[in-house]
């Protein structure tokens, strides 16, 4: 059941679009995450729901109520923001208590809650400090259990680990997610980092200009992107652009830049200008079987679990495949080698109005 | 040319030590990535470097040539800030062109300078922008061209990319390794992302609370980490505490878990009855079947892969990855797990304990 | 506690919450700004009289003579303060000398002087006045020069504070980057650091300015004590002094002036008018003013960035401040040792008592209406409301308050308040107040990243818990200081409480009658000053220990 409808919601910035009908639904106890680049709209949509942002039209339900203009204090939304503005005059244990003073809750009960949450942080020692002497993981923690102790049903977060140090994020994100979830919450996550919400999020929103393009499980947005960007944006991808010569059941055969390649599609015609995306992770080469085309290795990045392989194609330009490492002793720069991939591992795509180099743009 | 040397570098700020007893040499035209958690004195050592800092002791030398005293103005550094850093007042080509000018070059080839390094980040259309009109990312390459432009051979990039979003940051990595490679510069580029620092660098200085703890190409401390702490801070690993109970003929060690199972590693560096902490990564455990008894706790899509997270019976958390296009075990299913045993590690345990080891902040 | 709960409960209704802001722009522009510009309009009531000044040749010259002294005046010593006080706010803000802690507090300290305090020991300490025996430097000068000496005192702690506010928040990261590149510290400071400053200058040029063209008190006693101030055409004026000494002739029946009500209105008005207008300029021209940055001379930078040239930078900076501003601030002190008798010490407590009542309730009125103006101007940046107030709030700060207490009295006059000195008194002081306490909070607010109150609410804070819960601590160290800043301005104000009423003695006045009585008693000026100060030390340190005793319990 969807605990969080936002319907055809609009909100303009002077001339600056920040929601463009955005629909969105968000279920009971899901983890969601908002993804999308910078300016993309992602942190008005989240305003929105919990009422710091008011929509210009459209509407917002909580469990089938409207609240679309009841304020935020009485909404139970709370939210954890990037930079986690805990109150700097207060301790700890005060930043954690300060949801229950304000619902006047009964003052024993609140800080059995309070010790509850500062134990599942691991935090019980520092309860009397001031968070300026925490660091950002530390703070990070108290923000959430902050955000926790309020008792409210939705949690909203920000750019939760944006902040943080990489390698410390990469631990945070498994044990953010478990925390939200013990917790039963309904949660909406924005980011900008797609192998965060790729590991983090029960479901993907990818948004862009304030419309959110695809929602789907991240196997989903992952393997069958809606549009050219959500497929170069969620993972990278090789975007060629040809023209569809001639279609063998599911499959159609595409020429670009003097070469046929496949890739699996029941939508367009033959003669159908067209853009075909194949993640860098299914696009496959090899030194001794045939392939669509062939390249010259550029460049061997080793990146610890995987290996990055580019290619320069003629007529094509740089081609990118992404590899386990254990094939990094296969290759070496110079080599020529050639590149293919299964076919239903490529989408195929109408060619944007906006052209595609616009279309693929990050920023 | 440009190779930097540092020796026995150590720097203070009132009691508090920020590197120590730095010593390393960085080849002319190499590209080498500076490693580490906050606060592990990473950007002290390039602002040592570009003059910014002077060290409490110790010498810089440049091309053989001791520079310590020479003032930040003379010593041909370049550095990009974390923060960009463009003058907001001027357009690009006059941001770009500043080195030159005031080095008193004419305002002809101030110009022919200027678009030239425009040229090479592909802003040149933009030349007549102020920097607040461009995307981060946009910004920092117009710095990073401002940088070379004065003509330097040696830049520092004080975590160039760390301001801007996920997805600019893997495209814009490239295009700078591409860049200065091209040009033959000698990088040295600091960062707390050790994916970024494993794909553009030819090596890697790891730090740590204030010196160097590791140093490498990527594949040398990926493959063969010579401490815990490299091991789990560069790529992710399994790290599983358990007790050296055999060794056998063919040149493997055996040991045992806390739960009693056994499994073997290829080499014999340690004792029978050693405590010792075995790291082995995500894509070098298999699922066989006879091996250590471990419970599905979670599968996650990784992308290029599936993360499959299991909890061992000896209670330690054991995470393993498998192909896109096989099936997924179910949460709450039993798995046995076997090691590649030439792709584990095994490390002496640390005395303050392991948690206390791998601490990151 | 019931009462707080409740507003609590109200605050959450947005209307509430408008109709709250609105109640405090009304009383801002019914009680600030249209009292202050008042006597503009009263030009046409009384036309036929002004009419009259405007045709005597005499009188005119005078008033003109008076208005160009003020801004000519104003201006040196604004050019002048930002001449030595960039040197010493660079030094405060990025130099580690041992004595920069000291330093930085006791520049600040003639801002808690009266005027009135600071003309007289300047006069001392420059001058060589008839009828006192101070040791002092014994220079002959005109009243001009001295003047400009006694503006730099006050004018000088406003533009080291705003110059090394402004430099503290540029980023020190693009000077460095221009030094990577090449430029040497002198050009790189010259091209990055200097054009990113203009707009700090632009403010603390408007606010110096202001000082210099509103001060009336200290110009006064300095004029006096020098037998400039004759009704003449040899007299030497300065636009607040003249109609100080107009309202002084006023109330004397053989003078023959009879109320001067006329030449009042034309000066006032003139002053206000030009004032305005050089607002206006200055917020026009000045940010469009560029540093050329693009003529760079390498050579000659090179040469004096070397090491040598900071340190007697930095020396001059720090004998200027020695020499003209700290030394003649507290010569007064010297004074107390000469021979001289007082004993009116009844007379001076029941001035203190005006003075405290004056200041005190006009701080507490700017606290209560000045905050949510200030919330509305630091939180809604960029609106074109906001954007008008801003404006507005600069406009009390930048009038002379002579012109403005005169104004402020024909308002209420005419509204048949005259009688009610005290509270028209306590009117005015608002008003000149009321903008140095806004200016400061919307400084500290804008600070406060509004994500801390967004969060409480989403806690479920409703908008008042918020602001009291969260908000008010972050900024209660500035509030406390803009408070102070209000406070000790209006006990050393002498304009305004002179042109507003004949009857009203705050301390200043009290001190200002001692020498402009037939027979001038310096020795009772000196100490009374000294006594004053005393009392705003005292006033100011216990205020501190009190807030900080309260800050200790939540």
């Amino acid at each position: 059941m969807p605990e969080i409808v936002m319907s055809h919601v609009c909100k303009r910035f002077g001339d600056a679009v920040a929601a463009d009908d955005l629909n969105l639904e968000v279920m009971d106890g899901e983890y969601l995450c908002i993804l999308g680049p910078t300016g993309a709209g992602k942190t008005t949509a989240m305003r929105m729901i919990c009422g710091l942002t008011i929509p210009d039209s459209g509407t917002i339900t909580f469990d089938g109520e409207d609240v679309t203009q009841l304020e935020t204090a009485k909404r139970g939304a709370t939210m954890l923001s990037q930079q986690y503005s805990l109150f700097p005059h207060m301790s700890v244990m005060d930043n954690i208590l300060f949801g229950p003073t304000i619902k006047e809750w009964d003052p024993e009960d609140s800080r059995i809650i309070a010790n509850n949450l500062l134990h599942m942080v691991h935090l019980e020692a520092r309860a009397k400090e001031r968070p300026t002497h925490l660091s950002g993981g530390q703070q990070q923690r108290v923000a959430l259990a902050r955000a926790m102790a309020s008792g409210s049903r939705i949690l909203l977060l920000d750019e939760p680990l944006r902040a943080l140090d990489a390698r410390l994020r990469l631990e945070l994100r498994k044990d953010l997610k478990s925390m939200v979830k013990s917790m039963g919450l309904t949660a909406v996550h924005v980011t900008h980092d797609q192998d965060e919400a790729l590991e983090m999020a029960d479901r993907i929103a990818v948004i862009r200009n304030g419309r959110i393009l695809q929602v789907g499980t991240p196997r989903e947005v992952f393997d069958s992107p809606a549009t050219p960007f959500v497929a170069n944006f969620v993972g990278r991808s090789n975007v060629l652009t040809g023209k569809v010569v001639s279609r063998e059941g599911g499959t159609v055969s595409v020429e670009c830049g003097g070469y046929i390649i496949k890739a699996d599609d029941d939508k367009h015609e033959i003669g159908d200008d067209v853009v075909v995306a194949v993640k860098i992770g299914n696009t496959r080469i090899s030194k001794t079987e045939g392939g669509w085309f062939e390249g010259r290795i550029e460049r061997i990045l080793y990146e610890g679990v995987s290996i990055t392989v580019e290619m320069n194609v003629e007529g094509l330009g740089l081609v990118s495949s992404k590899l386990p490492n254990r094939k990094f002793d296969d290759y070496s720069e110079g080599d020529t080698v050639a590149v293919r991939w299964i076919p239903s591992a490529a989408s195929v795509f109408d060619v944007p109005e906006c052209g595609l180099e616009e279309e693929l743009r990050v920023e | 040319m440009s190779q930097i040397k540092l020796e026995h570098v150590m720097m203070r700020f009132g009691s508090v030590v920020a590197s120590r007893d730095i010593n390393v040499t960085i080849n002319s035209g190499e590209y080498v990535t500076v490693l580490g958690p906050s606060g592990c004195g990473k950007t002290t050592l390039i602002k040592i470097i570009s003059g910014i800092l002077h060290p409490t002791e110790g010498r810089v030398l440049i091309d053989g040539k001791d520079v310590t005293d020479i003032p930040i103005e003379d010593r041909d550094v370049g550095y990009v800030f974390q923060n960009i850093a463009l003058f907001p007042h001027m357009n690009l080509k006059d941001n770009v062109g500043y080195g030159p000018r005031v080095r008193d070059k004419s305002r002809e080839e101030t110009d022919a300078i200027s678009e030239e390094y425009l040229t090479l980040v592909k802003m040149l259309d933009r030349s007549g922008y102020l920097p607040s009109e461009l995307s981060g990312g946009e910004q920092q390459k117009v710095a990073i061209a401002r940088a070379l432009a004065s003509g330097s051979k040696v830049i520092m990039l004080d975590e160039p990319l760390s301001a801007l979003d996920a997805r600019v940051r893997v495209e814009l990595r490239y295009d700078i390794r591409r860049l200065v490679k091209k040009l033959g510069i000698t990088v040295l580029h600091v960062t707390h992302d050790q994916e970024e620092a494993m794909s553009v660098s030819d090596r890697i200085i790891l730090m740590r609370k204030g010196t160097i703890h590791e140093i490498g190409t990527p594949l040398e401390i990926y493959r063969d980490p010579k401490s815990i702490f490299a091991a789990y801070f560069i790529g992710e690993t399994n790290l599983i505490e358990c007790t050296v109970v055999k060794r056998t003929k063919k040149g493997n060690t055996q040991v045992v878990l806390r739960d009693g199972s056994i499994t073997r590693i290829k080499g014999i560096k340690f004792d029978v009855g050693d405590p010792v902490v075995l790291s082995v990564r995500p894509e070098h455990v298999y699922t066989a079947n006879d091996g250590i008894r471990a419970t599905v706790r979670e599968v996650v899509f990784m992308g290029t892969y599936w993360r499959v997270r299991t909890e061992a019976d000896s209670q330690d958390l054991i995470e393993y990855n498998i192909s896109t296009d096989t099936d997924t075990p179910a949460k709450g299913d039993v798995v046995y797990l076997v090691f590649n045993k030439k792709a584990t590690r095994l490390f002496a345990r640390p005395i303050q304990g392991l948690q206390e080891e791998i601490v990151l902040e | 506690m019931a009462l707080i709960e409740k507003i609590d409960e109200i605050s959450s209704n947005p209307r509430n919450r408008k109709a709250w802001l609105a109640l405090a722009c009304i009383i801002f522009a019914v009680i600030i700004v249209i009292p202050a510009i008042f006597v503009i309009f009263s030009i046409p009531t009384r036309w036929d009289e002004i009419q009259g000044v405007l045709a005597d040749s005499d009188t005119m010259s005078i008033i003109w003579g008076a208005i160009w002294n003020s801004f000519s005046l104003a201006f040196i010593v604004t050019v002048l303060d930002i001449v030595v006080g960039l040197p010493m706010a660079w030094m405060l803000v990025r130099k580690n000398y041992r004595f920069n802690k000291y330093l930085d507090t006791f520049i600040d300290m003639p801002l808690a002087f009266p005027t009135v305090a600071l003309g007289f020991s300047v006069m001392v300490f420059w001058g060589c006045p008839d009828g006192i025996t101070v040791p002092g430097l014994g220079l002959v000068m005109s009243p001009y020069l001295m003047v400009v000496l006694l503006h730099l005192i006050f004018t000088y702690p406003y533009m080291v504070r705003c110059l090394s506010g402004i430099l503290e928040q540029i980023d020190t990261n693009c000077e460095t980057a221009a030094m990577t590149l090449g430029a040497s510290k002198w050009t790189a400071v010259r091209t990055i650091t200097l054009p990113l400053f203009r707009a700090g200058l632009v403010t603390g040029f408007i606010l110096c300015f202001a000082r210099s063209l509103s001060e009336t008190g200290g110009t006064y006693i300095v004029l006096t004590m020098m037998g400039a101030s004759t009704f003449d055409i040899n007299g030497f004026f300065t636009g607040p002094t003249l109609i100080s000494e107009l309202r002084h002739m006023s109330q004397d029946p053989t003078s023959g002036l009879g109320d001067a009500v006329p030449e009042l209105i034309l000066i006032s008005s003139l002053l206000i008018v030009f004032a305005l207008l050089m607002l206006f300029l200055a917020k026009t021209i000045m940010t469009r003013l560029k540093i050329p940055w693009r003529k760079v001379w390498p050579r000659f930078g090179r040469r004096v960035s070397g090491k040598k040239v900071a340190t007697a930078k930095d020396s001059l900076a720090f004998m200027f401040a020695l020499i003209f501003i700290l030394i003649p601030s507290f010569y007064i002190f010297v004074c107390l040792g000469t021979e001289g008798s007082y004993s009116d010490y009844g007379g001076f407590l029941s001035a203190v008592g005006t003075s405290f009542l004056v200041a005190g309730v006009a701080t507490v009125f700017d606290i209560i209406f000045g905050i949510p103006v200030a919330m509305y101007i630091a939180r809604n940046r960029g609106s074109k409301r906001a954007e008008l107030l801003d404006n507005l709030v600069n406009v009390p700060l930048i009038i002379p308050t002579t012109a403005l207490g005169f104004s402020l009295g024909l308002f209420w006059g005419g509204l048949g308040l005259s009688s009610w000195g005290v509270l028209l008194v306590i009117f005015g002081h608002i008003s000149f107040t009321y903008p140095l306490l806004v200016r400061n909070l919307v400084g500290a607010i804008e600070e406060v990243d509004p994500s801390y109150e967004e969060i409480a609410r989403t806690l479920g804070a409703k908008p008042f818990q918020a602001f009291r819960k969260v908000l008010l601590p972050m900024v209660k160290s500035s509030l406390l200081a803009g408070a102070v800043l209000a406070f000790t301005r209006s006990l050393g104000e002498t304009g305004a409480t002179q042109a507003i009423s004949n009857t009203v003695n705050t301390v200043p006045i009290y001190i200002v009658n001692f020498i402009n009585g037939d027979i001038p008693n310096y020795y009772a000026a000196a100490v009374s000053s000294v006594m004053l100060i005393a009392i705003c030390f005292v006033f100011m340190f216990g205020l501190r220990i009190v807030i900080d005793r309260m800050g200790g319990k939540d």
